[in-house]
């Protein structure tokens, strides 16, 4: 079944802080990653299509019907929490029993289902153990199950990986997509670790200050970032803040680009996007947007190295498999994005993640 | 490396027999397990004056304990007070620490805490006192009644349950607990009964154990509301000092007996009942 959020308003009660005139539709088996920094929102959201939260304006539509004033328990919503928040008095198969007996399902039913639940996420072995014996992994998987049992009309997911280690965090990825697609749900998937939704998501909602920035596909919002905020937050980013010369030039700290700038007056001030993988090492053949430097930082990441060459009063991050010395690059003017700037336009030059 | 971990455990027991901190909690030990271990003695000794031992070895003192009417009645009067006020702060202590974690606002929480707290904060015999004026009157003639003896143990012992299970159901983070079994499907009543209740088994267990020992202790409120006729253990007791040595230790003792034995069955009670409220789940 389909989530739907329109022109959703909150705000908690006694401050500033809440979500503004968000609209938000997760089809049915589409998993939407929402990401953002933190408190621009994104749990809030989760909290309001729970039923934990009501909002001030807006409706809430699940399969289509209006669930605005509904209260949690009659959404039939599957939820994991940061922290799991499972029953320690209950071992893991009662705890994924529990939503089935709730609905009076007979104790040697729900008691197959549960076990059925609990192998498919690989705990077959610890049906019969309490949730504080298994480790943090395991008791994600287990609040899986338990979310997933009684066929929930959408899962949702509040920020599941945050609390495991990294190596555990990439596998549990790849579970909750296969858990996800084997029961065809829509999913909402909050996090504030972009590389994550960009990987697991069909569509990402990027949010800031309490609202909606923008919505798309995981390749659209990294190639095609709305503004300089949604620039930052995805992906490693060249952001530097330039003044447009006319029609075919833009001045940047690191010089001057060559860029189309179709749509801006001279005068102008604008964002230069360019991503670190889009910046060529060596001389261009034409000259065109070349610039030398020496190399502030240089760090080997496995597959790839990404460096900071110092070039005029800036600096520009460049990724490449080159493993030479460096000291000229080059930007195509394809790879140059101009976005307007915003109201974050003060933020550091460039962000590293 | 069996042999290793023996060495090392050794050189570690001896070290901490080194340590300040194991001489000072020895003697405080010593200090508190004393008085109770010649209270033990002294209720056997036949004969005790003038010496630091008493003489003689004899059961009398608890026979006539036993014997003495004023002590078995105020026996059974404290044991049915202790065994209510248990029951009685379990009753209203769970609901009431899930209002005071639960409540949304600051200002409810903060009057909450004071007023729960304020039996703490006012000494026994003001509250004692207050009862007195309250219920000496002609329209509210209930000095003395059991009933009224067990309120004001519940008033007195209900702020120590609370403390215990209100910091328990942070540190579980149970709000978070009753939001997932909300998201399941949970009623208020269903979250409480399978969730709240079991959760908090040990620390009713903990707040029970106190309450007990408070209660069967009491005696600055007890003293002023309790009467002639239905008096309990403590306050009977304090006739005891005034006769044979051996007699006051051996009707002490059995007042520790009572508030151990009270402790360990309620603590044991508390268990059992939020352990059963979720069966065959």
């Amino acid at each position: 079944m389909s989530v739907r959020l329109e022109n959703v308003s909150f705000t908690y009660p006694g401050t500033p802080v809440g979500v503004e005139d968000v609209s938000l539709t997760i089809d049915p088996g589409e998993f939407v990653a929402v990401i953002g920094p933190s408190g621009c929102g994104k749990t809030t959201v989760l909290k309001l299509i729970a039923g934990f939260l009501s909002p001030d304006r807006g409706r809430i539509l699940l399969g289509g019907q209006d669930a605005t004033t509904l209260p949690t328990r009659r959404r039939e919503l599957g939820i994991v929490f940061q922290n799991y928040a499972l029953f320690p008095h209950m071992s893991v198969a009662e705890n994924v029993a529990y939503p089935l007996k709730l609905r009076g399902v007979s104790a040697d039913e729900r008691r197959r289902r549960a076990l059925a639940a609990v192998e498919t996420v690989g705990l077959a072995a610890f049906a019969g153990r309490r949730p504080p014996q298994l480790s943090g992994g395991q008791q994600q998987r287990v609040a899986l199950a338990r979310a997933l049992v009684f066929a929930p009309k959408a899962l949702l997911l509040d920020e599941p990986l945050s609390a495991l280690d990294a190596a555990r965090r990439v596998e549990m990825r790849d579970e909750i997509r296969r858990l996800q697609q084997a029961h065809g749900i829509a999913t909402l998937h909050i996090t504030h670790d972009q590389e994550e939704a960009l990987s697991m998501a069909d569509k990402v909602v990027v949010m800031a200050q309490g609202r909606i920035l923008q919505a798309g596909t995981p390749s659209e919002i990294y190639e095609r970032p709305v503004n300089r905020t949604v620039a930052a937050f995805v992906g490693q980013a060249n952001l530097w803040t330039g003044r447009v010369r006319d029609a075919r030039q833009v001045e940047t700290p690191i010089g001057r680009l060559s860029a189309d700038l179709s749509g801006y007056r001279p005068g102008d001030e604008v964002c230069v996007l360019v991503r670190p993988e889009r910046v060529a090492p060596g001389p261009a053949p034409d000259g065109i947007n070349q610039f030398s430097g020496t190399i502030a930082r240089d760090r080997f990441l496995g597959s790839m190295r990404r460096f900071d060459l110092s070039v005029g009063g800036g600096t520009v991050t460049v990724e490449t498999k080159e493993t030479s010395r460096i000291d000229t690059i080059h930007i195509a003017e394809t790879s140059i994005q101009i976005l307007p700037l915003d109201a974050e336009q003060n933020a550091s030059e460039t962000r590293k993640s | 490396m069996a042999g290793g971990g023996l060495v090392i455990d050794g050189r570690a027991r001896a070290a901490a027999w080194r340590s300040p901190a194991a001489w000072v909690t020895g003697l405080y030990a010593l200090y508190l397990v004393l008085p109770i271990l010649l209270l033990v003695l002294g209720s056997f000794g036949n004969t005790w004056s003038n010496t630091l031992l008493p003489n003689g070895f004899t059961g009398r003192w608890y026979l006539q304990v036993i014997n003495d009417p004023s002590f078995t009645r105020a026996f059974w009067t404290s044991l049915t007070v202790c065994v209510a006020t248990v029951a009685g702060c379990v009753v209203i202590g769970a609901p009431l620490a899930y209002a005071v974690s639960s409540a949304a606002s600051r200002g409810v929480k903060l009057a909450a805490r004071i007023v729960y707290l304020l039996p703490i904060a006012a000494p026994a015999v003001v509250i004692g006192f207050g009862y007195l004026l309250l219920f000496s009157s002609e329209a509210t003639p209930w000095l003395g009644a059991t009933w009224l003896i067990i309120a004001g143990h519940i008033v007195f012992c209900l702020p120590y349950m609370l403390q215990t299970v209100v910091n328990d159901m942070r540190l579980l983070g149970l709000s978070q607990l009753e939001q997932a079994a909300e998201s399941l499907g949970a009623s208020f009543p269903r979250r409480f009964v399978d969730i709240v209740l079991p959760s908090l088994k040990h620390s009713l267990a903990a707040g029970s154990i106190t309450v007990a020992a408070l209660s069967i202790g009491e005696f600055q409120l007890t003293n002023l509301i309790a009467g002639f006729a239905n008096r309990t253990y403590p306050i009977v007791l304090l006739q005891a000092f005034y006769g044979a040595t051996g007699f006051a230790c051996a009707a002490t003792v059995v007042l520790l007996l009572l508030a151990l034995t009270a402790s360990a069955s309620s603590a044991f009670t508390a268990k059992g009942a939020s352990g059963t409220a979720r069966a065959g789940a």
